[in-house]
């Protein structure tokens, strides 16, 4: 009986919550408060957030996350997310906020609100010596002999597809294909946000190299929350704001993207 | 059954042993043709291959203790251990009990089990993954209070849920994923259980209600053992697809291997090193339950006499 009586409860509030809007009356940052945890929705993205020998999440975006908890004095929960699902995971209320290195798009602003910027990252192209060396950026490189790649459902998909619409372009769903297909050859070139193609670049100097040297496409990062919680936005962006002004956020991008002092921390 | 050999996915133990000139002919070939794949893949592969960081993604030494505690790869094949063996024993009640709904006489039992099998088995997994975790499960799983309960057990308690289930912060998480893809396979073995049930001679109902069993008896004591034993080859192929399908639940964050796999990958930039040791976890994993099917199909022809 006891069983019925649940299942009949369940199946009430099912029903209840699926006529109105889910998590909609809540703003998030009260939430927070009384659970006394942030629950903060990422992705591995090196440098933004990675694990380190003992599996620990760091990066710049989980400094960031942690210091906001900080501020707030609660405490702080990273549930690592696949890219392609981290929307409507929030939208679900999965987590309270997605602090993920999310650019600002104007796409994903029908369904998230975004903060104030917290980042500022441009693009970086990789290109295969092999196969790309002679051709001359960008006008060679926008022709249907060229193959680009890029991380399905990332901003730099957007990018190639206005900037070279004669090129064949060919999404996968993790980095590391990307990479690969360009240090194979398979592809002429890639783009992502920096510095992992730098990185990859300084790694495999005989392999691969970047055509330009100029900052493409710089966008900005922000948090992203679910739709029409204006308290909880106005605080992010405020405590953005600060964090902006006496310099955190500076001396931590400074940290992460600046070199790569932080690699001893990984299990390489 | 003249040819038991053929009966067995493994051979006889007493069949002739002797190497003729054709297997020579095959291995030699066969290991031929890998050494020269092997030593060809760094032309059509640039790759630097290291090794080293395996051990540290595997193990991780406790320094309060001094003991050493699996570390993020490792913890994944736990949780991919866990989310399939939940999911087996969840899929195997849903779907027995909707297989042997599939055999009644009665139109409404026999209308929901042909329903729910021809809605499930032909969506897609992933698809079916997407809209249940974010329309179904993310009302129900909740709203059944696990989170708060499993975030208020003592030590011993959460001792054992960690054990059981993984760390109490992401139960939810798991719950969600063992639901999805238990719905998902209960629509393949209630297919199974009712080819099986199907499968008993009708000449058994007759003779088991000639003396005098009710329907409740024969279905319990003749029917139901026979399509078990007939069952248990093709349910064993499920149960390695289950395990292998837990794969698709990394899509909604669960931490099981192919997540922590794809974590480790793009942390330490080592990405085939770690999808190899993934499928070779994968692989251990269901060789092994295969063997232990193939030992209990062993049992039971020895039982009835073969």
């Amino acid at each position: 009986m006891k069983l019925i009586n649940r299942l009949i409860a369940v199946t009430a509030v099912a029903l209840s919550t699926a006529s109105t809007p889910l998590l909609a009356a809540e703003p998030a940052i009260d939430e927070i408060q009384k659970r006394g945890s942030i629950r903060v929705g990422m992705s591995t993205f090196v440098p933004w957030a990675m694990r380190d020998k003992n599996g620990e999440l760091i990066g710049f975006e989980i400094d960031v996350a942690k210091q906001l908890a900080k501020d707030m004095d609660v405490a702080v929960e990273f549930i690592p997310t696949a890219w392609d699902g981290i929307i409507p995971a929030l939208l679900a209320g999965k987590f309270d906020v997605i602090i993920g290195g999310m650019s600002i798009t104007e796409e994903r602003s029908k369904t998230v609100d975004f903060t104030v910027p917290y980042a500022h990252s441009s693009l970086g192209v990789m290109a295969n010596k092999e196969v790309a060396e002679s051709l001359s950026w960008p006008d060679d490189y926008n022709s249907t002999d060229v193959t680009f790649v890029c991380r399905r459902g990332a901003t730099p998909c957007n990018y190639i597809q206005t900037e070279f619409p004669k090129a064949q372009l060919r999404q996968f769903d993790d980095q590391g294909q990307t990479l690969q297909e360009v240090l194979n050859g398979n592809a002429h070139a890639m783009i992502s946000s920096q510095p992992l193609p730098a990185h990859t670049i300084f790694d495999n100097p005989e392999i691969v190299f970047s055509p330009t040297e100029e900052k493409i496409d710089p966008g900005n990062e922000a948090f992203a929350l679910r739709k029409d919680d204006t308290d909880s936005l106005e605080y992010f962006s405020n405590w953005i704001n600060q964090n902006t002004e006496n310099g955190f956020l500076d001396e931590r991008h400074q940290y992460w993207f600046g070199g790569r002092s932080w690699a001893n921390q990984l299990a390489e | 059954m003249q040819n038991r050999s053929c009966d067995l996915m493994y051979p006889d133990p007493d069949r002739p042993r002797s190497i003729g000139v054709v297997d020579v002919i095959v291995v030699a070939a066969l290991i031929g043709f890998v050494i020269y794949t092997w030593k060809n893949i760094s032309s059509v592969l640039a790759y630097k291959w290291s090794w080293g960081f395996l051990p540290k993604v595997l193990f991780l030494k406790n320094e309060s203790t001094g003991w050493w505690q699996p570390n993020l790869l490792l913890e994944g094949f736990l949780t991919t251990i866990r989310l399939s063996i939940w999911a087996m024993i969840l899929a195997c009640l849903l779907g027995v009990v909707l297989g042997v709904m599939a055999t009644f006489n009665r139109l409404l039992p026999k209308l929901v089990a042909f329903t729910y099998v021809g809605l499930i088995r032909n969506i897609p997994p992933l698809v079916f993954v997407f809209i249940f975790y974010f329309f179904i499960s993310s009302q129900i799983v909740p709203a059944l209070g696990i989170d708060t309960w499993a975030r208020e057990l003592g030590p011993s308690g959460k001792n054992t849920m960690n054990w059981l289930l993984g760390p109490p912060t992401l139960i939810e998480n798991l719950i969600s994923g063992v639901l999805c893809l238990a719905m998902f396979e209960a629509a393949y073995i209630a297919e199974i259980t009712r080819a099986g049930v199907q499968s008993v001679p009708g000449g058994q109902h007759e003779a088991a209600a000639s003396i005098g069993l009710s329907k409740l008896q024969s279905f319990r004591h003749v029917v139901l053992p026979q399509a078990l034993q007939a069952v248990i080859p093709p349910l064993s192929n499920q149960f390695i697809m289950l395990i292998k399908n837990s794969a698709i639940v990394s899509l909604i964050s669960i931490q099981e291997l192919t997540f922590t796999g794809t974590e480790i990958a793009v942390s330490t930039g080592r990405r085939f090193e770690t999808w190899i040791v993934v499928a070779l976890m994968y692989f251990v994993l269901c060789y092994g339950l295969a063997r232990l099917f193939n030992r209990i199909e062993r049992r039971q022809l020895r039982r009835r006499g073969y």
